[in-house]
């Protein structure tokens, strides 16, 4: 399971690489397998953020 | 059996352990009279109804919310017969009651504490980006905490939840959150603390206008948001804290984004990202196309120019066949030319064959 970092990891990863699309750097050439990988990137965040959990833990400290 | 006498200070001193014994931490509510404070230090004051009137005492800094003559306060005190044979209670602990006591000690002590910069806008903290580990300090037993993790559950996941469990509201709640709060400043790596207390009376959330919990917010290196009561509810704490939550669900929401929220988003940029793909193939295609008109313009303007030279040429060639010479009247004459020779002309249509009678020189 991934943990937050590596999610916002992920996503910032995403906005890289939708950024491309946009950018001088755009390359007709590389576009489609570009956006293959985009899409199986953003498939992979939609499945971590579906499947994470969070941890509640009470702690056995006494606090009274 | 012999009547056992006592001495008066070993009397005053079994009474002070039967009383100790029966009404230690004793809780009682009353009306504040003769409040003073001796040498900076010693607070003094009469705790009375409308027929009895008891005195009290206790040290300053126990003090945990101004007091004035006339408030209703609730004390936990331990009563005790003084040297001098007075009756008194010592006080522990003090929280105003009622609507009247609980805003005039919120206003005092709001007056004092915004004066030493506690609630200074400018030593708010923002979030922490990259949330992944949260300190909950909150009773496990509330709604609001039950809410808190609901809506945190129901909008991300992966975070690390440690939760002090505490009592948030009563005479001991104050210190109670006061030492989870040190506990997570001093022993936990969390990135931030959630005070989490859903609705209640004035009364119920008077705690966190506790001067000592106010204080101990405003100093805690972790950042704190606050999300205590409901939306109309205004504590000291939260005046204090780096961020303000409405209620427990609204804390919630602001430490975590909405993992549906985030999907739909990363699809629409996905679907906007293909849309500009198409454009982009359309446009260069488009660009291809003009070119290739182009040439094709450029090709058939060539060959029609070439066309029309080898025209001209074709004409001039045929201006020059003798064919065309002789069909304009014109004939050839070939042969000896003296007198009495025969010679042949040819002309567009016939072939002559002729004497010479004549030859002169022009």
């Amino acid at each position: 399971m991934s943990q937050p970092n590596n999610i916002n990891k992920k996503l910032d990863e995403l906005k890289i690489k939708i950024e491309w699309f946009y950018s001088d750097d755009f390359d007709l050439s590389k576009a489609t397998k570009e956006y293959k990988n985009t899409i199986d990137l953003a498939k992979e965040i939609e499945k971590d953020l579906t499947s994470m959990k969070n941890e509640i833990k009470v702690l056995a400290e006494d606090f009274n | 059996m012999p009547e056992q006498t006592y001495t008066v200070s070993d009397f005053q001193a079994v009474c002070n352990q039967i009383l100790d014994n029966a009404f230690a931490g004793v809780i009682i509510e009353g009306e504040v009279a003769s409040f003073k404070i001796n040498q900076g230090k010693f607070v003094f004051f009469d705790l009375k109804d409308e027929s009895s009137s008891i005195g009290c005492f206790m040290m300053q800094f126990a003090l945990r919310f101004p007091i004035e003559d006339g408030m209703r306060i609730r004390v936990k005190a331990t009563p005790k017969i003084t040297t001098w044979g007075k009756f008194s209670l010592t006080i522990q602990a003090i929280v105003p009651v009622g609507e009247g006591s609980l805003k005039k000690s919120f206003e005092l002590l709001k007056k004092k504490l915004h004066t030493e910069g506690l609630f200074d806008p400018a030593k708010k903290r923002p979030l922490p980006t990259d949330l992944a580990k949260i300190g909950v300090i909150s009773s496990t037993q509330a709604a609001g905490y039950a809410d808190f993790c609901k809506i945190l559950n129901e909008r991300w996941g992966g975070l690390e939840v440690q939760v002090a469990h505490t009592q948030v509201q009563g005479i001991s709640a104050a210190d109670q959150i006061i030492r989870a709060l040190k506990y997570f400043n001093e022993h936990s790596e969390v990135q931030i603390i959630a005070i989490i207390r859903g609705g209640g009376s004035a009364d119920d959330l008077a705690v966190f206008n506790d001067e000592q919990l106010v204080r101990a917010i405003a100093a805690s290196k972790v950042p704190i948001i606050t999300g205590i009561g409901h939306e109309i509810d205004e504590s000291l704490s939260d005046l204090a804290a780096d961020l303000i939550a409405s209620t427990p669900s609204n804390a919630a929401q602001m430490l975590t984004k909405d993992k549906r929220a985030e999907i739909s988003n990363l699809y629409s940029e996905l679907q906007r990202t293909a849309r500009l793909l198409d454009d982009k193939l359309s446009a260069i295609i488009r660009d291809n196309r003009r070119e290739i008109d182009a040439t094709s313009r450029a090709l058939i303007t060539k060959v029609t120019t070439f066309e029309d030279s080898v025209k001209s040429y074709i004409q001039i060639v045929e201006q020059l066949n003798p064919e065309k010479v002789l069909e304009r009247g014109y004939a050839l004459i070939s042969g000896k030319i003296a007198i009495g020779s025969i010679i042949q002309v040819i002309t567009s249509s016939k072939q002559i064959q002729a004497e010479v009678k004549n030859v002169t020189t022009k």
